[in-house]
């Protein structure tokens, strides 16, 4: 029987658990995630050889020894696909780099098949599992109740009875707005901390560090429990705040692609304290430069320029007594290198750039590119900015990475406002789990298709087909906010 | 700070729940939980009192888990309350363990069954860290974040977000409306027939494009692997130094330079020294790479490894090195002390008798051998310290590195009345065995000191110094032999009997083998050590002499006589 989950709440009041649940499920996570390893090499060997072949009795074995494994040890083992995470039982199950397609295929099978969960309380045989997953992999069309009561009834004609399924639940919403309230208070907390510690900077004063660890470890916490909220907010680009919002969103964005490359809890912490600190700096660059619009003379371009290392000066002033931010140091002054380590600001020692530096500056890059801030104020579409970074060498940022940003936050980034092929308008809100359908997010129809705004509009998965086989909604354009004087950010507070 | 009230405890008596047990064993384990942090502060882990606090503890959870599977605490200022009842009261702050959790904001804490087998030393540590923490170290909610306990849950306060924002209201509805978006796309698409900015394409759609392949994933984790193996303090030391190289402004640096003191001595207490001698040495380089450097740039950054030269200050690193619980590899001992300037050599070698660790003293005996071979001259200066062990340990030093030049210090030395100084400078020169410390070691022999004639006597006598053999031969035929103990008498002769070789045979077999005047045997002793003599020079007729005394009733003599026997054959 799994234990109660641990929770660490940042809720100003003792109100249920918000941020994270972490708990004493250890078991579960590793015999979870093997379980899960062995049902994806299964779909893969029913869907390439018959029954009978002996790969698919071999990796049926498999799965049925781990699953009657979770059995013993947690009396009944629940499956239960939400969003783009996998819970088994209360344990949601962490995607790593070893792990996230397999992860993906599944999320994939079971929401085409409309299947939200699946429990078990009994022992399985190899035989069950192979019509369960050869039928989850021809899912019936229509919609998500009507695929789910035609597996149901096809597992019942096959006398198959181990597996009892189930919809996506309300549990799901509900954790989402939950998720959504702690992302917000996460956000709001972040950029106030961000203001405080910028502000204190450039009043001479010595910032609370204590304050900025605890916001970044609210958002690794949320980033490891449901990220999509917490991206979403990264929405809200206020201009007058964007030096504050631009580096929390820069830590957001980061963590994420960070927890995407497998990197531990701590690791993400220190590169969430980096991103959020990059451009500490700037603290130091006259706001009159800072902020001017346009015609930096060569001096002034050369103060903004300065800001990497001026931001690495700035952490040691800010330090404690024993921590040196070490990480943050480096990324501070290596964020706008190349990954040939030409770039800004000049270094003389041999150096190889940090992954973290890395990280930080895709983020960074997309932020600021689809930000609107002084020098800028026709933001660029998140997914031109993609676009660019993927095509174009000469930003000198790690492909891979990029690649992995891509996979992250989908072709269309959540924020982005597109015309569909109904005419609908809407605002990407996730992306998709299913990694094939990455240019098909979920979104929220923000318009009819007579052009009537809606609010709050409703949420609809691009990926979803109809009875005839044919997508029911597909993008056709990106849209600029401002020609329609939508804030895109209403939609995600 | 927001309401730390937690329902249970505003009830009545009569009105709490029935607990699963009884309040006394949760009190029981909480006393065990406030003796055990004692014990933690106070001892190591391998002290018996240490092992039985904990063993206590964990004793204390094991009737509670039979009841529940876990134990709910609310906390307040002064207690720890379980289901309403408060089981630990403690009204004095400095001591109270409710306290230490209150104060940084944690109200409720939740320990599950199992808790007590691996997680709870991690929890103490985590309350002595704290208890001993300044205002700007980590506080208790950083540190349990960064434990990540899976059998410890926790509620809080956060007193440090408290006061920051919140999305106050959600944003009011936009005004109904109507948006063209028809007419904008057939505008387009009248303007433009070719493709416009944000119409989609189908490359776009090949989601595959977004894929990570085995060789990028491969690469990733090699990237992630390397990060975790970088030497972060001296990748900051090679930023700093580069913005300092770079940026020629004076106010940069001078704050450069107050960076580079603090964190050289920040370097230092961490046990970085690997990494102070790389600032050391990239100092010095940068110093005469650098054309436009202020003095008073120039001054402070020269003053950086002499600062750390100052005995004083050096001798607080050494004191630091010998209470860590660890001592740095010798390279970066070395590389750092490489870096010092001169004076340090005293310094080490004054550390050499205090140091308590034995792995610390040969460390330190290993740089100082490295810095005496390169600072000769400090050494020779040295050796004529007033400060005896100082002057000790400069002469082994010359031993060791048998540095010639160190014989007319050590000349001196052996005129000191300090026995020590003399034995020491003895048995330097008997290391250094060059014709000059063999010529000072003659004198040696009439020195008051057996120690030190024993020293000179063994060195002439192994590196065959025959100008000193009448002065042996005198000493070895003579009477003063006889009141030597047994360990000089030996060294005298078996000199002896390396310098004369032969020609010593006639009088080491008289005293072997013959009588005197008066039908008395030399004693035992003196026989034995002729037989020692005797087996040294090792030739036929020397043997001969050995073997006529194969008769010998003596045990002493007749185990001298066997053994150098024995080694010649």
């Amino acid at each position: 029987m799994s234990t109660t989950s641990a929770v660490s709440t940042s809720a100003a009041n003792l109100t249920p658990p918000s941020v994270a649940e972490r708990g004493s499920d250890g078991l579960v996570r590793k015999m979870g995630r093997e379980f899960l390893l062995a049902i994806y090499g299964a779909l893969r060997t029913v869907k390439m050889y018959p029954p009978d072949n002996p790969v698919v009795q071999k990796t049926m074995q498999e799965v049925v020894r781990l699953s009657n494994e979770l059995l013993r040890a947690e009396r009944e083992v629940e499956l239960r696909v939400s969003g783009e995470f996998i819970f088994i039982n209360a344990t949601r199950l962490r995607l790593d780099l070893e792990n996230y397609a397999s992860f993906n295929r599944i999320i994939s099978a079971f929401k085409d098949a409309g299947v939200g969960l699946c429990r078990m309380r009994d022992a399985s045989s190899e035989r069950d599992w192979v019509v369960f997953l050869t039928l989850l992999q021809n899912a019936a069309v229509g919609e998500p109740d009507a695929r789910l009561y035609a597996l149901g009834e096809k597992l019942a004609a096959a006398k198959v009875t181990t597996f009892e399924l189930g919809p996506s639940t309300n549990l799901d919403e509900e954790m989402r707005q939950k998720a959504k309230e702690a992302a917000k208070r996460t956000y709001a907390q972040s950029v106030s901390v961000t203001k405080e510690v910028i502000n204190s900077v450039r009043m001479g004063r010595s910032p609370n560090i204590k304050k900025i660890k605890r916001v970044v470890q609210g958002i690794v916490d949320q980033v490891l429990n449901e990220e999509t909220s917490l991206i979403g907010l990264t929405t809200l680009r206020d201009y007058d705040e964007y030096t504050f919002t631009h580096s929390v969103n820069v830590c957001i964005f980061s963590v994420a692609l960070g927890r995407k490359l497998g990197l531990t809890r701590l690791q993400l912490y220190d590169l969430g304290v980096a991103a959020l600190m990059h451009d500490i700096g700037k603290a130091r660059v006259p706001l009159t430069v800072l902020n001017k619009p346009s015609g930096l003379s060569e001096d002034e371009w050369r103060t903004i320029c300065g800001h990497p290392w001026m931001g690495v000066l700035q952490l040691f002033a800010m330090r404690g007594q024993n921590d040196i931010p070490y990480r943050a140091m480096i990324v501070a002054f290596e964020h706008h290198k190349k990954t040939d380590l030409s770039g800004y600001p000049k270094h003389l020692r041999p150096r190889t750039m940090s992954i973290y530096s890395k990280v930080v500056a895709v983020a960074d890059a997309f932020d600021a590119a689809t930000s609107r801030r002084a020098y800028q104020t026709t933001p660029l579409s998140p997914a031109d900015v993609l676009q660019e970074m993927r095509i174009n060498p000469h930003r000198g940022m790690d492909q891979v990475l990029v690649k992995a940003f891509m996979s992250l936050v989908g072709h269309y980034p959540v924020g982005t406002l597109v015309v569909l092929d109904t005419f609908e308008m809407a605002i990407v809100n996730a992306v998709n789990a299913v990694p094939e359908a990455l240019s098909r997010p979920i979104v929220r129809l923000i318009s009819d298709e007579q052009g009537n705004l809606l609010f709050p509009g409703t949420i609809v998965d691009l990926n979803q087909m109809n009875d005839s086989g044919g997508y029911v909604r597909t993008i056709i354009k990106v849209a600029d906010p401002e020609r329609y004087a939508i804030r895109v950010s209403d939609y995600f507070v | 700070m927001t309401s730390t009230t937690i329902a249970p405890h505003e009830l009545l008596e009569h009105e709490l729940p029935d607990p699963p047990c009884s309040p006394q064993l949760v009190e029981e384990m909480l006393r065990q939980l406030a003796r055990a942090i004692k014990t933690h502060q106070l001892y190591l882990p391998n002290n018996p009192i240490y092992q039985r606090a904990i063993e206590n503890l964990h004793a204390a959870f094991a009737p509670i888990w039979p009841h529940t599977p876990e134990i709910v605490l609310s906390i307040t200022e002064a207690d720890f309350r379980w289901l309403g009842r408060s089981v630990m009261h403690e009204s004095n702050r400095s001591e109270s363990l409710p306290w230490v959790f209150f104060k940084d904001g944690v109200r409720e804490l939740t320990m599950s069954q199992g808790i007590e087998d691996e997680e709870l030393v991690s929890l103490l540590r985590i309350l002595q860290r704290v208890r001993n923490a300044a205002p700007e170290e980590d506080d208790l909610l950083t540190l349990m974040w960064e434990q990540e306990f899976t059998r410890l849950r926790y509620r809080f306060v956060d007193i440090n977000l408290d006061s920051h924002g919140s999305f106050d209201a959600p944003p009011a509805p936009p005004q109904e409306r109507t948006l063209p978006i028809v007419e904008d796309i057939r505008a387009e698409e009248e303007a433009q027939p070719k493709r416009t900015s944000g119409i989609v394409r189908m490359e776009d759609l090949d989601a595959t494009l977004y894929f990570l392949d085995e060789k990028e994933i491969d690469y990733l984790r090699g990237e992630v692997a390397a990060e975790q193996t970088i030497d972060m303090p001296r990748n900051v030391l090679a930023i700093i130094l580069d913005i300092f190289e770079v940026q020629e402004n004076e106010k940069v640096r001078e704050e450069i330079c107050g960076i580079l003191e603090s964190y050289m001595l920040n370097l230092l207490s961490s046990g970085a020294y690997g990494s102070v001698a790389y600032l050391l040495g990239e100092t010095e380089q940068l110093i005469g790479r650098v054309g436009s450097l202020a003095p008073a740039h120039r001054q402070r950054l020269l003053a950086l490894p002499t600062s750390l030269s100052d005995p004083k200050v050096l001798s607080q690193l050494l004191e630091a090195l010998d209470q860590s619980e660890s001592i740095p590899q010798q390279a970066e001992l070395d590389a750092l002390f490489d870096q010092l300037r001169g004076g340090v050599l005293g310094t080490v070698l004054g550390w050499l008798k205090q140091a308590q660790k034995p792995e610390l003293r040969t460390a330190l005996e290993r740089v100082a051998t490295r810095m005496a071979s390169t600072n000769t001259a400090e050494m020779m200066k040295l050796i004529g310290s007033s400060d005896v062990s100082v002057a000790i340990e400069a002469m082994r030093r010359a031993a060791e590195l048998k540095t010639a030049g160190a014989v007319a210090p050590l000349a001196k030395v052996l005129q000191q009345p300090i026995v020590e100084l003399r034995q020491a400078a003895a048995q330097a020169l008997a290391e250094i065995g060059s014709p000059g410390a063999l010529r000072l070691l003659e004198t040696a022999l009439n020195d008051d000191d057996r120690d030190v004639r024993v020293s000179a006597v063994r060195a002439i006598g192994v590196r065959g110094h025959r100008a000193a053999l009448p002065r042996v031969e005198e000493v070895v035929q003579g009477k003063s032999v006889k009141a030597a103990d047994l360990t000089e008498k030996m060294a005298y002769f078996e000199a002896y009997g390396a310098l004369a070789r032969d020609a010593g045979i006639p009088p080491l077999d008289k005293l072997l083998n013959e009588r005197n005047f008066w039908g008395r045997r030399a004693t035992p002793e003196i026989r034995a050590c002729a037989a020692r003599a005797l087996g040294i020079i090792g030739s036929a007729s020397a043997l001969e002499s050995l073997r006529r005394a194969t008769n010998e009733r003596d045990p002493m003599v007749r185990s001298a006589i066997n053994r150098a026997m024995r080694e010649k054959t």
